[in-house]
């Protein structure tokens, strides 16, 4: 046996090249405890500070009222309202199209130029800024289409084009992770094309196309901007009666608050805050439930 | 504790004396001068195999040659493949089976598969079975599809091992299991033809043992066409062996003849295992 062999792995050369592997290793710890640190701070500081402000207006009144020029009066029950209306268009529109989209593409479309193109466009289609999509709506549905200003149709309408590639792209996703040797195993007893897509992939792929639509539905929740192009900035005193009457929604309440000059109105814009955060909360454990409920490993 | 943990496992005798068999017929699927292509590149160059019933008919060669490929071709399992294109004539029965008057569904269903890696639908053991009955309407009522379900996994050798459990997920069965379990599915359409693509490779040889034992059980009342690398096998459940190199068909005879007396050099030293 040599002898220069154990000496290479045991001096100081070999010791102090391992001692600098896990200095890195430390490091790189370090920065990494940092930078989630941060994060968690600004999260935590939002919520202390939204907290603070608002969870003494969080009352009986705030959740059942709508909008009013009295702070005291003042609710949310009508943005509430007008929310749930809105993303059920959104909701109603973009989720079959979106699906039926994401299937097309990824189980029948012929892969060609045209399809790669198409895939191009949707990808970009959901990096489009909100508010490109409001002044769109505007354009099409206000002005062209004199749909009714102002109301959950139009603005469900124009979210559902801004969620829909959203969703054609989860989908898509969802629907790659199916393994091809399940297709095989139903073409190979006789099922048709259709058989295939409908008995084995789509319910396969489900989990994963609701968790994209619930982020995406999330997302539009949240959407304020493209709603503001439409109209569904003003002021509504009383909870909309259906998709076709004026309304606004939970963000757009707290925007219009918050430009209020009445100091009241600082703790209802908090209050509101913490609706929609929880609201927002809800919808994402709901989507993380799904995920590990249906979850399934190959 | 399943059958599969006990060693005394039986080993299918070969047969090669077609004495013992029932006469051979007319061929049940016929291949007249196959190529596939991908893109531009040829897979297979100009193959001629003849399946018939009563036998089962083996394709060995190295990894590549072109076997999987010309198996797929026999059941259009390559039509899902957009860049493959197959020339040349297949028959099933005398009826060309890339022709106009076939439909490629009913072909599937007459002409059975079972891959490589087991595929059991992640749904109950009974539901993987009763599948193709079900979209082919081969049933009226759920006691005849209980029925055609009992039957498959009987014929199947896996009945006496899940039947108390046919409501469970057909992925939760050992390696083995799960492929009798896409035998029975594949029976359960009850196919002309089956067609098994190295049905033994993902399995430890007890369980390869006991495919083998089916494939001899099945042989009476299917045509068999099984691809696999392992000669052994080839030599144990087939009649008649195709041996492709390099997307040729170097030779093509009944079983005992190849692996007794080939007549190619190629042959010879691939069986002898000189490569491969």
């Amino acid at each position: 046996m040599s002898s220069a062999a154990p000496s290479r792995w045991t001096g100081d050369a070999m010791i102090r090249r391992v001692r600098r592997r896990y200095a890195a290793e430390r490091w790189f710890k370090l920065l990494g405890l940092g930078a989630v640190g941060l994060s968690v701070l600004f999260l935590a500081f939002l919520l202390v500070t939204i907290a603070a402000k608002g969870i003494g207006g969080i009352d009986w009144a705030l959740l059942t009222g709508s909008d009013s020029v009295d702070p005291a009066r003042a609710g949310v029950w009508g943005a509430l309202e007008g929310s749930f209306l809105t993303i059920f268009v959104t909701m109603a529109l973009a989720f079959p199209v979106g699906v039926l989209a994401a299937v097309y593409l990824e189980e029948f479309a012929p892969q060609n130029r045209w399809t790669d193109a198409i895939e191009v466009s949707i990808n970009n289609l959901a990096a489009v800024p909100s508010i490109i999509f409001g002044l769109l709506g505007l354009a099409v549905f206000l002005n062209v289409m004199n749909l009714p200003r102002s109301a959950p149709l139009v603005g469900g309408l124009t979210l559902a084009l801004m969620t829909m590639p959203v969703i054609v792209i989860a989908g898509r996703n969802a629907i790659k992770t199916v393994p091809p040797s399940i297709r095989d195993a139903a073409l190979g007893v006789g099922a048709s094309k259709m058989q295939v897509t409908f008995h084995h992939v789509l319910p396969l792929s489900l989990p994963g196309i609701l968790t994209g639509t619930i982020i995406g539905m999330a997302r539009a929740l949240g959407e304020t901007a493209p709603l503001l192009m439409i109209g569904m900035r003003a002021f509504i005193a009383a909870p909309p009666g259906g998709i076709t009457q004026p309304a606004t929604v939970l963000p757009v309440q707290i925007f219009l608050w918050s430009d209020e000059v009445d100091r009241g109105f600082v703790e209802k814009t908090s209050a509101a805050i913490i609706v929609l955060l929880l609201f927002m909360l809800a919808m994402n454990g709901l989507a993380i439930y799904l995920r590990n409920r249906f979850e399934r490993r190959w | 504790m399943t059958s599969e943990d006990t060693i005394a496992a039986p080993r299918p005798r070969p047969i090669q004396d077609e004495a013992q068999l029932p006469p051979v017929k007319d061929p049940k699927m016929s291949a007249d001068g196959v190529s596939v292509f991908y893109g531009d590149k040829q897979a297979l160059k100009d193959i001629s195999i003849k399946i018939y019933d009563d036998r089962v008919t083996a394709f060995i060669g190295p990894s590549g040659c072109g076997k999987s490929t010309f198996l797929r071709c026999l059941n259009r399992m390559n039509d899902t493949i957009a860049s493959a294109r197959v020339t040349g004539r297949i028959e099933l029965d005398g009826q060309d089976i890339y022709g106009p008057a076939m439909d490629v569904v009913q072909l599937r269903a007459r002409v059975g598969m079972v891959f490589q890696k087991p595929n059991p639908f992640p749904k109950s053991i009974f539901e993987n079975v009763a599948y193709g009955p079900r979209i082919h309407g081969l049933s009226t009522s759920k006691a005849e599809l209980e029925a055609i379900v009992e039957r498959s996994l009987k014929r199947a050798g896996l009945w006496d091992e899940v039947k108390d459990r046919l409501s469970e997920s057909g992925t939760a069965l050992s390696g083995g299991q799960q492929q009798r379990l896409c035998i029975a599915r594949a029976i359960a359409v009850d196919p002309e033809v089956i067609l098994m693509d190295e049905p033994c490779s993902a399995l430890d040889p007890i369980a390869t043992a006991k495919i083998e034992e089916l494939i001899h059980e099945l042989r009476g009342r299917y045509a068999i066409a099984i691809v696999t690398h392992n000669m052994q096998q080839a030599a144990r459940v087939s009649q008649r062996t195709a041996f492709f190199h390099l997307g040729e068909l170097v030779e093509y005879g009944k079983t005992s003849e190849i692996f007794t007396n080939p007549r190619q050099q190629r042959t010879t030293d691939y069986i002898t295992g000189r490569y491969g």
